[in-house]
């Protein structure tokens, strides 16, 4: 054998071994305990494991609307404060995705400067688009609706994504889809109705005071006592009923000060979505001050001394309860608290009156801080400005129904196959092996990818495989015919396969570009199961090539040598 | 040496074009006025909500309808799947704003009120008629282009003479499929759309195949005039034409026979596709080939006469 043969060869048995090694977990079936090196499973899709998957389309005309009236709210207050007394006036709504609010001066004369005091405070935020008298419209720009839906989206994967957290789904995914659409995927979660109410219920957003006097040392002994006796966070688990079941705990204990009860702030690690570190808080068990006492929280930027900073602004009522809390509470800190998490925790420098605060950031530069700011801004918002969020796609399976489907497919593909090899194995005889070689190979590479590239296998993921093979066996053959005529033309055993792997070659890569060029268009159209289908084919594909042609042509190599190009049996 | 199609084969194709050109015209033609008039749009295109139930005891259909409407649901109600496996479909009716309200109480009601006969609901599908839309115009949106990549595809590798051939084949095959879903009342989903996608990715193969080999024998043979070598051509390569279509047709045909409800169109489609292509390689794409070469052949004709004249 050559060397180059050899080389090939070594290079075969190593994907083998590898693609072997991938799959054993999957056939095997072992648990997380296995002291096998490969850990990774197969990951079955939604439809064949049972759960939930939503499409949910945000509706941006309530979040302009909203932000549109903020804008007019701040151009009185601007204005007033430059002495041009207005009032803010109404909405005037004729384009749904549009809208317009008005302010209104008091005095005709005033007109002209209070244009232009507005636009060098909001430049390309708002756009003036008539006047009536006194009375003037403003709308946002086109560059701020842009800005807005972006926050939108982030805000809403965001609070999402907190939410599934709580339900402890193992491997969710919530990514957005265009620039108005979530796709929310839930694989394996059984109670269907609670997960909905979950996800569409809207954010709530809470102020706590946090008692200062206790160290972190004694919470941390705290948690450990905890620990002891069986309460521990794990991954998987709901962190609420986590939560829960600690603040009993240290209340029956009596370690809690009373009207006092433990919180976190947690770091959630966007990659592999587990909770990489809890920062605990002591706070109060019940609040004065809740998110729907909130008008508006946004990143400012302080021109002095170039730091940004989060401005809020209560509504009236919530207004008086924050002065009363920040002149009673001078000097401590007051936790923000979404949905039960701790975000951010700023001191009370003074007492603060007119419901407008600054809350300024831990520093560490300006970028770090901007992305600080921008986190507590959308936090903040959360609860004061819900996010509208229509179910536009959901599907959901049951966990039998994907059991079943992956029964009769499976069965089915396997009589396919055996048909398949059977009739190659008479039609092609000894060649016929090697197809069929090949095809195991084949099927083999596919399955150790789809585990190697952490892809999800789907129903029509599982007819992409038999498909595969369907798609195999024709490069095979395209192959043996072309070398059964090179035979019949007279040629010799030996070169009728050089020529007949040479002259297939093209013909095999054009078969398999062409569909590739579809199961392109298909990854890109689909969505779900339909994605698992286009991505199998298109590894299904690849793998084809490299078995049925380079490993065909490897064997038959092997072949040709063994016999010395005296005997052919195709 | 086994042989299904005799190596010496010549088959004169070329005079069955009349006949077959004038069927494949009259199905197209059908398939269109089936697709347009009568299409049976699955859950994921027209939206609204779908409820696949299982019970563990033999219903009566009736009685889930009665009940149904009992409780003032306008549900379509139809057995699916074997007859032993007890299993229904029920299409729900609903306005956009109270789908997800209207799907969630048929599941509450039919879980309090068949609890007894074991029931399991072990599917719903709630598709929004404005999502419905949309992702039909994408999926037809998704095979233009890959019909449109293909002939690209097929022009640089080959010549752009080639290209009508195969997309007026692949347009016939894809209208055929669809016509004969319209016309069995077959629902057209997701799934379709992808089935679709993978036969005309699968169906050009044949075709390639053919004038791979034209392409091959061009110089050889320039004596011959095209039809004559896509004649030979095909001939030359009807035993691997029919072979990788029968097997391939194996798999799909099992899948569709035994794969499971799930699963069941998907490969009605793909075998159509394998059929309705391996016919259309020989006789729409060579036939347009040839016809598109005589219109651009005349064409430079009168323009080399008018030069002269």
């Amino acid at each position: 054998m050559k060397r180059s043969w050899w080389y090939r060869f070594t290079f075969l048995i190593i994907a083998g071994v590898i693609s072997t090694m991938m799959i054993i977990p999957t056939a095997l079936d072992f648990g997380e305990e296995s002291k096998f090196p490969v850990k990774s499973k197969i990951t079955l899709g939604l439809d064949l494991q049972g759960g939930l998957y939503m499409i949910l389309g945000i509706d941006f005309n309530k979040v302009y609307k909203d932000e549109v009236k903020g804008y007019a709210r701040k151009i009185a207050y601007i204005l007033n404060d430059q002495g041009i007394k207005t009032s803010v006036g109404d909405f005037s709504v004729t384009d749904e995705t549009d809208p317009l609010h008005s302010v209104v001066l008091d005095s005709a004369a005033d007109l002209e400067k209070a244009k232009e005091e507005v636009k060098k405070f909001f430049p390309s935020i708002i756009r003036m688009t008539r006047e009536e008298g006194t009375t003037l419209f403003y709308g946002l720009t086109k560059v701020q609706k842009t800005t807005i839906e972006d926050q939108a989206l982030t805000k809403s994967i965001e609070v999402i994504r907190n939410r599934i957290d709580e339900f402890g789904v193992t491997e969710p995914e919530i990514v957005s889809q265009g620039s108005n659409r979530i796709v929310i995927q839930l694989p394996g979660v059984k109670d269907i109705e609670r997960a909905k109410a979950l996800i569409g219920k809207t954010a709530k957003l809470e102020f706590k005071m946090v008692n200062d006097q206790l160290a972190l040392s004694t919470m941390n002994s705290w948690l450990e006592k905890s620990k002891t006796s069986g309460i521990e966070f794990k991954t998987g688990m709901r962190f609420s009923e986590y939560l829960a079941t600690l603040n009993d705990f240290l209340k029956k204990e009596k370690l809690l000060p009373k009207g006092f009860e433990m919180a976190f702030e947690k770091t959630v690690s966007k990659a592999t979505n587990e909770v990489t570190n809890m920062i605990p808080y002591v706070v109060e068990d019940t609040s004065k001050l809740s998110g729907d006492q909130l008008q508006d929280a946004r990143v400012q930027i302080d021109q002095q001394k170039n730091e940004p900073y989060v401005s809020i602004e209560f509504k009236a009522s919530g207004a008086k309860i924050f002065e009363e809390l920040t002149s009673e509470n001078i000097g401590r800190r007051m936790a923000v608290i979404l949905d039960g998490n701790v975000y951010s925790a700023p001191s009370i420098r003074e007492k603060i009156g007119g419901g407008r605060a600054q809350i300024s950031l831990g520093g560490g530069g300006f970028n770090k801080m901007m992305k600080e700011a921008r986190d507590l801004a959308l936090v903040l918002r959360a609860g004061a400005l819900p996010v509208q969020l229509n179910f536009e796609e959901q599907r959901t399976v049951g966990p039998s129904l994907g059991a079943d489907s992956i029964q009769k497919a499976r069965y089915a593909s396997l009589i396919g196959a055996a048909l398949v090899f059977i009739f190659i194995l008479i039609y092609y005889k000894i060649s016929g092996g090697i197809a069929m070689v090949t095809l195991v190979l084949n099927i083999l590479f596919v399955i150790a990818c789809l585990v190697g590239f952490e892809a999800t296998l789907t129903l029509p993921g599982i007819a992409g495989i038999a498909l595969t093979i369907g798609m195999a066996v024709d490069a095979n053959i395209i192959i043996y015919e072309r070398i059964r005529e090179e035979v019949r033309r007279g040629l010799s055993y030996y070169k009728a396969v050089e020529t007949g792997f040479g002259h297939a070659f093209w013909t095999i890569i054009d078969a398999n570009i062409t569909t590739a060029l579809a199961g392109l268009c298909l990854l890109n159209f689909g969505t779900g199961p339909i994605r698992g289908f286009a991505v199998t084919l298109l590894i299904g594909i690849v793998s084809t090539v490299y078995s049925s042609y380079f490993v065909g042509k490897l064997l038959f190599e092997f072949y040709m040598n063994k016999t010395e190009g005296q005997d052919l049996s195709i | 040496m086994m042989q299904i199609i005799k190596a010496d084969t010549k088959i004169k194709f070329s005079n069955h074009y009349m006949v077959t050109g004038l069927i494949s015209f009259i199905l197209v033609a059908v398939s269109l006025f089936a697709v347009f008039s009568k299409m049976n749009y699955g859950v994921d295109f027209r939206g609204g909500a779908e409820i696949q139930v299982k019970f563990q005891k033999d219903i009566n259909l009736s009685d889930v309808r009665r009940t149904l409407k009992k409780e003032g649901f306008k549900v379509q109600a139809q057995k699916i799947g074997e007859p032993t496996n007890h299993e229904f479909l029920l299409k729900v009716a609903a306005t956009e704003a109270n789908l997800n309200e209207v799907t969630d109480k048929v599941s509450r009601v039919l879980n309090k009120d068949f609890a007894s006969d074991g029931i399991e609901i072990r599917k719903v599908d709630i598709v929004g008629p404005k999502a419905g839309k949309e992702l039909r115009l994408s999926g037809f949106q998704a095979m233009l282009w890959a019909l449109i990549a293909i002939m690209i595809y097929i022009g640089l590798r080959f010549d752009f003479k080639y290209s009508p051939g195969a997309i007026v084949a692949l347009f016939h095959d894809v209208s055929i499929i669809l016509g004969i879903f319209a016309l069995t009342g077959t629902e057209f989903t997701l799934q379709t759309v992808a089935a679709l996608l993978a036969v005309i990715g699968y169906s050009v193969n044949d075709t390639v195949i053919v004038y791979d080999r034209v392409r091959e024998h061009e110089q050889k043979f320039a004596h011959l005039g095209l039809k004559d070598q896509i004649d030979n051509a095909i001939n030359e390569t009807l035993s691997r034409t029919i072979l990788t279509s029968g097997t391939t047709l194996f798999i799909s045909g099992t899948m569709y026979f035994f794969g499971g409800l799930a699963i069941k169109d998907f490969f009605f489609a793909i075998s159509l596709g394998v059929l309705i292509g391996t016919y259309s390689s020989v006789y729409v794409a060579a036939p347009v080939t040839l016809l598109f070469q005589r219109f651009t052949n005349s064409e430079d004709k009168t323009q080399a006469e008018g030069a002269k004249a």
